[in-house]
């Protein structure tokens, strides 16, 4: 399971964000170079549609391969009351053949991405993973070099972190209260739920460039 | 002061040039394995008396008994909407969980020279993606033997939920190295020794070895679990067109 929230911010603050979070933190960014390729089942194979995202990490020497299954969400009424969305994930390392695989057993490109940012890594009461990066689509099949920002100005930021169904409620307090350190820059949500790009952004951006993050937020 | 043996000597001796051999072999610090399957002669079959006469012979050149062994096999068959659709799909979609490698998982098709190292992890994706379904599972289970620098496994290959046996098996690991080409002439001089050992009990049958051409798995000459994946998957191809062949 992964607990997870997502926002978007204009790429002009992004410098601030990357401020804030280093001193939030206290740890250094990590390069985001992402090829994301989504996969889906084709149309006689298995009783329900299924899809599934291999990701290429490009910032390695040797690029590795990791295979995610995205599930559903948790529902019901204590789903609702919480603002992260809480899901099933799996992943599991792959070598770089899995693409062949995938497709001999008959699944189908559906779409690919590029997401080029940062991330940072750290814990803080859970395991948190924040990722801000631009979305970009490829105009060739697999020609990341060549690929092309999808809402220019705009990156995307994620905040996730692993759980299980027996800490998921001491994850999403965590997460949440971490969120919170974020709110003047940014707004974030379940994945789904767009609330655009928050008006606090540019003076709270301005502030942080201003002293280098020593401003309490 | 201990005489040195003329270069005549060393070889004229078999044991103390393949002994020399390993010593050098082993600066390569790494592993090799092949897979052997039995291969019974015309009108016999396997059993336990035949995989006992093969333990027993890897005791009577020196194999000290070690723990047990296994590994699983299982055979996935895509899950259709439309049945008569099947033959658009992979027959011999295998994934294989080895002993020495708890935490990987091997895919491998075949037919389409596919072996794919994943974590185990990648069973619980499967499950989730419900497009292909485990059809048959088969144990492949032993017990390991120490024999100088090789490592032996023999054991028998039996289907889940059955005892009713399929074949017998027998891996051999040297551990001291991993280049293939210079492991095959170790491991000639293992099958020397082994076949030797073997005549004497007039079997109904030989160990056989089909080496898959792993180039064309895109495997390199290095030995990884991988290559041994696929020597798994080559030896139950095998298996099963006999058991198709007798039916």
């Amino acid at each position: 399971m992964e607990c997870v929230v997502q926002g978007i911010i204009e790429t002009q603050h992004v410098e601030a964000l990357e401020i804030l979070l280093q001193g939030l933190c206290g740890v250094h960014k990590e390069r985001l170079r992402m090829h994301e390729l989504c996969l889906k089942s084709g149309p006689n194979l298995g009783h329900v549609p299924s899809e599934v995202r291999l990701l290429c990490d490009l910032e390695q020497p040797e690029p590795t391969w990791t295979v995610k299954h995205v599930g559903g969400a948790m529902r019901g009424a204590g789903a609702d009351q919480i603002s992260v969305l809480v899901r099933t994930m799996v992943e599991s390392k792959a070598s770089k053949n899995v693409l062949r695989l995938f497709y001999a057993l008959g699944y189908k490109l559906d779409h690919e991405l590029l997401r080029v940012g940062f991330a940072f890594h750290f814990k803080r009461g859970a395991r948190i993973t924040v990722r801000v990066s631009s979305v970009n689509k490829m105009l060739k099949l697999h020609a990341t070099d060549e690929a092309v920002p999808v809402t220019p100005g705009i990156q995307m930021v994620e905040v996730t972190s692993p759980a299980t169904s027996e800490n998921y409620s001491e994850v999403v307090a965590a997460m949440s209260s971490f969120c919170e350190y974020l709110a003047p820059l940014l707004h974030l949500s379940k994945p789904g739920v767009s609330t655009g790009v928050v008006p606090t952004a540019a003076a709270a951006a301005a502030s942080l460039m201003s002293d280098g993050g020593g401003t309490t937020l | 002061m201990v005489s040195r043996p003329e270069t005549s000597e060393i070889e004229s001796d078999p044991v103390l040039v393949t002994c020399l051999n390993f010593q050098i072999l082993k600066l390569f610090g790494v592993i090799l394995q092949r897979v052997l399957h039995w291969q019974p002669n015309a009108g016999t079959t396997v059993n336990t008396q035949i995989l006992n006469e093969v333990s027993q012979c890897v005791e009577s050149i020196n194999g000290v008994k070690g723990g047990r062994w296994k590994a699983t096999l299982t055979l996935y068959k895509p899950a259709l909407r439309e049945q008569s659709l099947v033959g658009e799909f992979p027959r011999d979609f295998w994934g294989i969980s080895l002993p020495e490698q708890p935490n990987k998982y091997y895919f491998i098709i075949r037919t389409q020279r596919i072996v794919m190292e994943a974590d185990s992890s990648i069973q619980a994706i499967m499950e989730k993606l419900q497009s292909y379904k485990s059809r048959a599972a088969l144990y492949f289970e032993g017990f390991q033997y120490q024999v100088g620098d090789f490592q032996l496994r023999v054991g028998k290959v039996v289907p889940n939920h059955s005892e009713n046996m399929r074949g017998i098996i027998m891996e051999v690991e040297y551990l001291p190295l991993s280049s293939m080409e210079k492991a095959r002439l170790v491991m000639e001089d293992f099958f020397d020794i082994w076949q030797e050992a073997v005549s004497k009990r007039s079997l109904p049958g030989h160990f056989m070895h089909i080496e898959p051409n792993f180039a064309e798995f895109g495997l390199s000459d290095h030995y990884s679990s991988q290559h041994t994946a696929v020597q798994y998957a080559t030896v139950m191809a095998q298996l099963m067109a006999v058991q198709a062949v007798r039916n």
